[in-house]
């Protein structure tokens, strides 16, 4: 048996940090290859009188510790006790282990993963940052979906802490796990990785086959997280993420139904009116899209004619659809701000007007008016002041001038570096896509054709942007090697 | 007319019953006997009874014209119709018709129709193409003179065929039988004179003019390009200028209008008589093209247009002929709003009883006068707003006074100017103060960069996601008939992943 432990312990060697990628690759394939010879006892019972666990250290020997958790994740059976023990082993190598060591294993990681996951959601606090912050440690880009994405946004909402996985939503989906081009040399998961879908592929296990639909899901779970926490535009972009997903066959999906309708609904709360379409969308998904939807279509246009009865009347004979949809909170939620665009578009018109007048306008009592001025005025919706006076409907309301409020430079700098982070992922896309073969046939044919073809097509399009500039993917990259 | 009768013609009314009181018209500034000598033509007529109908201390005199003028011709119909509206408008004395020459003029016409329709068959039948275009041609001048065909009551499509329809559609029938330009050109000319006479016929029968000004305006252009010598199409330009003027005026595309009237060749006014139409006298006088193409251009045209364009460019000789209305925009030109409308005002009564100006422009018996009116008025109002950044309600109803006496009038005008969108100025109600926005061109500037960066990266991330998807083979598959595509996934999913 000790002879065992010695295997286990025989990575990584003494001189690890000093080892060249390519070294390194070797040293942990050979290591490998020992593992899968042992016999898989090894990793459920006791040596001695310990847990094989107790003896390995989650941030050193991290492929043996993650082996020794699968095994014993599968034979835990029911039995609480023994259950709470694994997962709280499980936390801690969650947060320690060897992020570079795991890419070897990634099968093994994800189904730790999971269970992880439901084992935390099944507890006393649900949580599931543990898992959030696993990901990060593997990928700190989080930027190359998997199945585990979509996993932990589902378990979160069961748990009720969907806000927990804002650390994966915040980061942006900028490659999908695809098989390793033929022909050109394979890069190694030990190198050092600008960007994460290196070495999470489509052969390294990190979870089952994708498909279309995990990917609108993924989406529209994220946005209605968005939505429950009024950030609008980062749900707006994963809604339009899912209303346009390709489809060669025109083919459409209820889940980019239902995310139709939740754009057009918070584009309504959020600027009064729908949103322009971008200019990307599939015309006869589209048309498909809102033939289902037409009764939220219609709502909108009432929305944006700012016709308040009809919507009201529209909104009552419509309560089923909203209900059945899951929607119904959403739609009055619409339905108030109508009301308070109805007060913001008056200050399109009038500088400064009594709020007896205001009151007529609605359709409302003076003090009610008041009431509901004062309140929009102290939640920010509305830049304006009430003078006062006796009667509630002498009181002035006075529109406060317009003036565009000046950027600081924090906000300039974050929206540069995103650009920026942004190039580089369609540096890396455009780099993918001329591997393809559809692209070297293209350009085959082109060669043949001749020169002269078209000027535009010989043009270099690409653009370098300067190096040092790189701050949020140089940090990931920084993490790695101190782990 | 009962006494007389045309067998089975239904009993037409001259008036349009929607039509503004009359009452309010005062008398114009022009002596009718004069005004009625610049005209001549089957538009005479019909221009004497739009004066009656809405003038009423000119109604005796201008009926007296029109029914005598009428009586010298052949259009029994339209003889009928006149005295019919004296009848209306109770002056017994005149409505009382002439049996007699209906009766006579009728069968004579009867008689020269048959005799032109015989001849044009031996035309035909000898297959001379010269003779039949010719023999068509008279056809259709006899159709006109007389007014067409009534209508069969047992018919409801003959309506179609009926009156000048049937003229405007016998000098169609010529184009196949054309041989060289100057015939085309001779046509088409005939063809736009027929439909402006077929519109404001329609017009006064209370019934729609647009499809007839649509057939005015399309033959009015084809008059540019019908591809005769140079010296002819010179004639023939102003023509075309005045005639798709007058469409486009008619179906209250002002801003086209203005720019077709100031393209008119001032040629025009010594025009003289081309292919046997007189459009100066029939149609529109030079003057009337003055008047035409200042109001349309102060109605739509901005400051720096009206002086390069109007005051300065070709149309210059036209405005000397009517000096009011020169004056009319120097004064608009510079500044002086009130003046401006005041002049305008004075010779309200004179355009409103124009037969095109006069001509309705909507349903709510607005006219093309009070629509040009009210938005000279708007323009006036947003110019003179545009100097001040505080100017109080106050002042601005004393430059320009309210149209009504509601105490309302001058903010409910402002209120319903920014609107419309065409007033960049908000209300103080309480200070009963206009007061312009505060430009701040470097934060809107900046505001506008940032946004453009925004919707730049939201963008790109699309587009960067479909590749991606695409790349990954991620599409949305081909839907299978009958069998949800979701259900079927989450199936999968759910089996695949998850605990």
């Amino acid at each position: 048996m000790a002879d065992v432990v010695a295997t286990l312990l025989s990575f990584p060697p003494e001189n690890a940090s000093t080892l060249s990628p390519k070294e390194y690759d070797k040293v942990i394939d050979g290591y490998l290859k020992k593992l899968v010879k042992l016999p898989s006892s090894v990793w459920t019972k006791p040596v001695g009188k310990q847990n094989v666990l107790d003896l390995l250290n989650p941030a050193v020997n991290s492929i043996p510790y993650l082996a020794a958790l699968t095994e014993q994740t599968r034979a835990v059976g029911r039995d609480t006790k023994k259950r709470q023990e694994l997962l709280e082993r499980a936390v801690i190598f969650c947060t320690s282990f060897d992020p570079v060591q795991v890419r070897y294993d990634g099968e093994q990681w994800t189904e730790v993963m999971n269970w992880t996951l439901a084992a935390l959601v099944a507890g006393d606090v649900p949580t599931v940052s543990p898992v959030t912050t696993a990901m990060l440690r593997l990928d700190p880009t989080a930027g190359t979906f998997t199945t585990l994405h979509l996993s932990l946004l589902r378990y979160s909402f069961e748990a009720g802490v969907p806000s927990q996985t804002l650390p994966i939503l915040d980061k942006d989906i900028y490659a999908f796990p695809s098989s390793p081009t033929k022909n050109v040399p394979e890069e190694l998961y030990s190198e050092q990785h600008e960007l994460s879908n290196a070495f999470i592929t489509t052969k390294s296990g990190y979870g089952p086959k994708l498909q279309p639909e995990y990917v609108l899901e993924y989406y529209l779970l994220g946005a209605h997280v968005y939505i429950g926490l009024r950030d609008y535009d980062r749900a707006r972009l994963f809604l339009e993420h899912n209303i346009l997903h390709p489809s060669p066959h025109n083919a459409t999906s209820a889940l980019q139904v239902d995310a139709y309708k939740k754009w057009l609904l918070i584009g309504l709360l959020s600027e009064g009116r729908t949103w322009p379409l971008p200019r990307t969308h599939n015309t006869s998904v589209m048309k498909s899209i809102r033939s289902l939807a037409k009764a939220y279509d219609t709502l909108a246009e009432d929305f944006e004619k700012r016709e308040f009865r009809k919507m009201a009347a529209e909104m009552e004979v419509g309560a089923q659809v909203w209900l059945d949809d899951g929607n119904m909170r959403l739609v009055k939620e619409v339905g108030d701000a109508l009301l308070k665009y109805r007060v913001v578009d008056l200050q399109k018109t009038y500088a400064a007007l009594p709020v007896s007048r205001v009151a007529n306008f609605l359709g409302f009592a003076a003090d009610t008016t008041a009431h509901m001025l004062a309140e929009m005025i102290r939640s920010g919706n509305l830049q304006a002041s009430i003078s006062q006076s006796a009667a509630p409907g002498d009181a002035i309301l006075r529109f406060h001038p317009t003036s565009t409020i000046l950027e600081s430079d924090i906000d300039l700098e974050a929206q540069t570096r995103r650009i920026q982070d942004l190039t580089t992922f369609v540096r890396d896309a455009d780099r993918r896509l001329q591997l393809t073969k559809e692209y070297v046939d293209v350009q085959r044919r082109a060669k043949r054709a001749g020169p002269e073809n078209d000027m535009a097509d010989q043009m270099d399009l690409t653009w370098d942007q300067p190096l040092p500039e790189l701050a949020g993917v140089e940090d990931g990259d920084e993490d790695i090697m101190a782990a | 007319m009962a006494t007389n009768g045309i067998p089975g013609s239904p009993a037409k009314k001259m008036r349009p019953d929607r039509s503004t009181a009359p009452a309010a018209l005062g008398p114009p500034t022009f002596d009718l006997d004069t005004w009625a000598s610049n005209y001549g033509g089957a538009l005479l007529p019909l221009r004497l009874a739009h004066v009656a109908v809405y003038c009423p201390s000119l109604a005796r005199q201008s009926l007296t014209l029109a029914i005598a003028e009428t009586r010298k011709g052949k259009n029994v119909e339209l003889y009928v119709r006149l005295c019919e509206l004296a009848k209306q408008l109770g002056m017994e004395d005149l409505g009382a018709s002439d049996g007699e020459y209906v009766a006579r003029q009728q069968e004579s016409n009867r008689r020269e129709t048959v005799r032109l329709e015989g001849e044009l068959r031996g035309y035909k039948n000898n297959l001379i193409r010269e003779s039949i275009r010719m023999g068509q041609e008279d056809i259709a001048t006899h159709l006109m003179s007389t007014g067409g065909p009534l209508p069969d009551p047992n018919n409801p499509q003959s309506v179609h065929s009926a009156g000048f329809n049937a003229a405007y559609q016998a000098f169609g029938k010529m184009r196949d039988y054309c041989t060289t330009p100057t015939h085309i050109a001779s046509m088409t000319l005939h063809l736009v004179y027929c439909a402006l006479i077929q519109a404001v016929s329609a017009q006064q029968l209370g019934l729609a003019a647009a499809t007839h000004f649509n057939s005015a305006l399309a033959n009015a252009g084809r008059l540019r390009t019908v591809g005769v010598k140079e010296e002819e199409q010179v004639k023939l330009t102003p023509i075309a200028s005045v005639a798709t003027g007058i469409a486009q005026l008619s179906m209250t595309y002002y801003h086209d209008a203005a720019h077709s009237f100031l393209n008119t060749p001032f040629d025009y006014h010594t025009l003289g008589t081309v292919h046997s139409t007189d459009f100066n006298r029939s149609v529109a006088s030079a003057n009337d093209v003055a008047i035409y193409g200042g109001l349309t251009a102060l109605a739509t045209y901005d400051r720096t247009e009206l002086i390069d364009k109007v005051l300065g460019g070709n149309f210059r000789p036209f405005l000397e002929l009517e000096p009011h209305m020169r004056k009319a925009i120097s004064l608009y030109t510079t500044a002086k709003y009130q003046a401006c409308l005041d002049t305008l005002r004075r010779y309200y009564s004179d355009w409103r009883l124009d037969v095109f100006l006069g001509g309705l422009a909507s349903s709510l018996g607005e006219t093309h006068v009070d629509r040009l009116f009210a938005r000279i008025r708007q323009k006036s109002i947003v110019a003179y707003l545009s100097s001040y950044s505080e100017v109080s309600l106050a002042s601005l109803a004393d430059t320009f006074p309210p149209l009504t006496n509601s105490p309302t009038a001058m903010e409910d005008e402002v209120l319903h100017l920014i609107h419309l969108g065409h007033l960049h100025a908000r209300l103080d109600v309480v200070n009963g103060l206009l007061i312009a926005p505060r430009s701040e061109p470097r934060a809107a500037a900046h505001a506008e960069a940032r946004k453009m960066a925004v919707e730049i990266e939201r963008s790109l991330r699309l587009r960067l996601m479909r590749v991606n998807v695409s790349l990954a083979g991620l599409e949305l598959p081909r839907s299978k008939a009958g069998a949800g595509t979701w259900g079927q996934a989450e199936a999968v999913g759910d089996a695949g992943f998850g605990d």
